[in-house]
């Protein structure tokens, strides 16, 4: 006790840390301890709890998909390739990180509403605005910037020389990147895909922009949680909560478990 | 036969500057020269890792300047090995003849046989990561070696291990070259290597070669300054040279110095210091070349002692720890130097 009254600094600092992390432990007991065992476990098989977890899963596992489908190869590039405007297209692809979720969203509804591109994908049949589309479109927009930062940072810390030699050994442009640079890239990979897929969903802002909060249509966890506690339905709201921090808890481990903060 | 070109290129920071290179068959070839000029982007252009700008390369006469590193048949391994982490040592390997598609028994057995050769066949089943710096790049020089490639090209192999190590790997590369005569490019910065490896060895600065030939050549007849300098011959002075006799005389500071070969005007001139004689009685010796002078300065480095003697002009004389106490010289003591004239060489650029 008597060092930490001899430095006040250290004494105020190790405060603040463990004060506000005791206060995030306080905060999730008091959501997932409210309500009784019974009403959690009724809640989490109601056929509206069901039908946001599967609408959730479903969608955010649709978007990390894109996400790694588009953000892995923009990711690449930007490691690897000198290109006229890198520097503004590196810039420009950071921006939704920065830009409030909600809107992102009026973007999106816009583009995929009011656009004659939206205009002739609702043509096609593919109509985004108030649908699961929606969602996964939201999810996607908002979240593939992790993804391609992480992987940005991971390519980047894989010297090409590795595909040098691998292309004296045989190998394609593209074979070396199959066998040699993806295999050392797996724990940057992994990391970006388990972040991208949790903030996919927990996303809210820009879905609920584009794809509104109709129950049991676009109703996933985070929306069904919003539902359920305007209208006073506790339980249902605080399933749907503590099936989110279940999510975060596990991802989060998953993240730091693969080096996933040193690349973001 | 290897043969480079006229070949440019500009990355910036590093350039080939019309380099012109031509490698036996079967030759080994020691490239060395300071820090960034351009040694590892030469060796990464023959493997085709970038386009030159301009220039051509021909391999047994056929041109490659625009193939594709696969279609080369060019292996390359780095100072720090490259191996690759997700793969076993075996894996690493098999690596090449995989992508050429070679059936798995035969690449288990081309395998198996280098890494004989290599002293790494109890490794096989390891990662890189658990093998010691030597050990891993054995498996680099293996994986390399397995493609019986026509030319191998060796970017400061040995620099990363340590000394120990460092001529284990130097012998086992020499003895690796006298089996398979495989054409070698090799990258380093230790003279030993030069000596130890080379047939022939080139000298780069700033993009270009400056000088190539036997290692003896470039170390007693640097062609310019910058070579003199880089070989560490510390005897180089300015002078002004006349013809006699079928030799030059160069005058440095009032001093006549015999050297060959036989040029005339602003040159300079350098000699070795091991190659000077130092004693307290003049040298009766039918040497060209000696000195009275006083030494001004005594230096120990390792089994060396360096002297620095006044004889008009500055000499630096080398001679062994053991050498030097004989003598029983110290600071001060008058001495004399002499040094054949063939010791003493002369190269163009005195008024540079």
């Amino acid at each position: 006790m008597s060092a930490y009254l001899r430095s006040p600094l250290k004494a105020v600092t190790i405060g603040a840390g463990v004060g506000l992390a005791l206060f995030i432990v306080v905060l999730l007991l008091l959501v997932v301890s409210h309500p009784t065992l019974d009403g959690l476990i009724s809640s989490l098989l109601s056929s509206e709890i069901r039908f946001a977890i599967y609408l959730s899963l479903a969608t955010s596992l649709v978007s990390t998909v894109l996400c790694i489908l588009i953000g892995v190869p923009a990711a690449y590039a930007l490691a690897r390739y000198d290109f006229f405007g890198k520097h503004a297209v590196n810039t420009i692809l950071d921006m939704p990180l920065a830009l409030p979720p909600l809107v992102a969203g009026v973007g999106l509804l816009l583009f995929f509403g009011a656009s004659p591109i939206g205009e002739a994908l609702a043509m096609a049949g593919l109509v985004f605005v108030f649908t699961p589309l929606g969602i996964i479109v939201a999810q996607f927009f908002v979240n593939v910037p992790f993804m391609l930062r992480i992987m940005r940072s991971t390519f980047e810390g894989i010297s090409p020389r590795y595909e040098y030699v691998a292309k004296t050994l045989g190998c394609t442009d593209t074979q070396a990147l199959w066998r040699v640079t993806l295999p050392m890239a797996a724990n940057g990979f992994l990391a970006g895909s388990v972040i991208t897929w949790a903030k996919g969903i927990g996303e809210f802002g820009a879905a609920l922009m584009i794809a509104g909060a109709t129950r049991m249509v676009t109703e996933t966890l985070p929306i069904s949680l919003f539902l359920n506690m305007s209208c006073g339905k506790l339980n249902l709201a605080i399933s749907a909560a503590t099936i989110l921090i279940a999510i975060s808890v596990v991802s989060l481990y998953v993240f730091e478990r693969y080096g996933g903060w040193g690349r973001l | 036969m290897l043969q480079i070109a006229n070949v440019s290129k500009d990355m910036g920071e590093f350039f080939l500057d019309n380099v012109s290179l031509e490698i036996q068959d079967g030759e080994y070839l020691v490239i060395i020269g300071p820090t960034g000029a351009g040694k590892t982007i030469l060796l990464e252009t023959v493997a085709g890792i970038y386009e030159s700008d301009s220039g051509e390369i021909y391999l047994d006469g056929r041109e490659i300047t625009d193939a594709a590193p696969r279609d080369r048949n060019i292996c390359m391994v780095y100072q720090d090995y490259m191996l690759f982490p997700h793969l076993t040592v075996e894996e690493n390997i098999g690596f090449g003849l995989k992508s050429k598609k070679v059936p798995a028994g035969e690449i288990r057995e081309a395998v198996m046989k280098y890494a004989t050769m290599l002293n790494i066949a109890h490794l096989l089943h390891r990662y890189p990561g658990t093998l010691s710096g030597g050990e891993q790049q054995r498996a680099a020089i293996a994986r390399a070696m397995v493609m019986s490639p026509r030319a191998l090209l060796l970017d400061e192999p040995l620099s990363a291990l340590d000394a120990k190590t460092r001529e284990l790997l130097r012998r086992e590369l020499k003895s690796l070259h006298a089996i398979t005569k495989t054409t070698v490019i090799h990258i380093t910065h230790n003279f030993e290597e030069v000596f130890d490896l080379a047939d022939r060895v080139a000298i780069m600065n700033q993009g270009r070669i400056v000088q190539v030939g036997k290692p003896e050549e470039i170390f007693r007849k640097p062609k310019d300054r910058f070579v003199a300098d880089f070989v560490g011959a510390t005897n180089v002075f300015k002078g002004v040279s006349t013809v006699t006799d079928g030799l030059a005389v160069v005058t440095v500071d009032g001093l006549e110095i015999r050297a060959h070969p036989a040029e005339e005007g602003d040159v300079y001139v350098s000699v070795r210091p091991e190659d000077i004689l130092i004693s307290t009685e003049p040298l009766a010796s039918p040497v060209r070349n000696a000195f009275p002078g006083t030494i001004r300065d005594v230096l120990h480095v390792g089994a060396v002692v360096r002297l620095t003697v006044d004889a008009g002009t500055e000499f630096i004389v080398a001679l062994t720890r053991q050498g030097f106490e004989e003598t029983g010289l110290d600071v001060g003591d008058g001495v004399y130097i002499a040094f054949k004239a063939t010791a003493a060489h002369v190269f163009p650029g005195g008024n540079a």
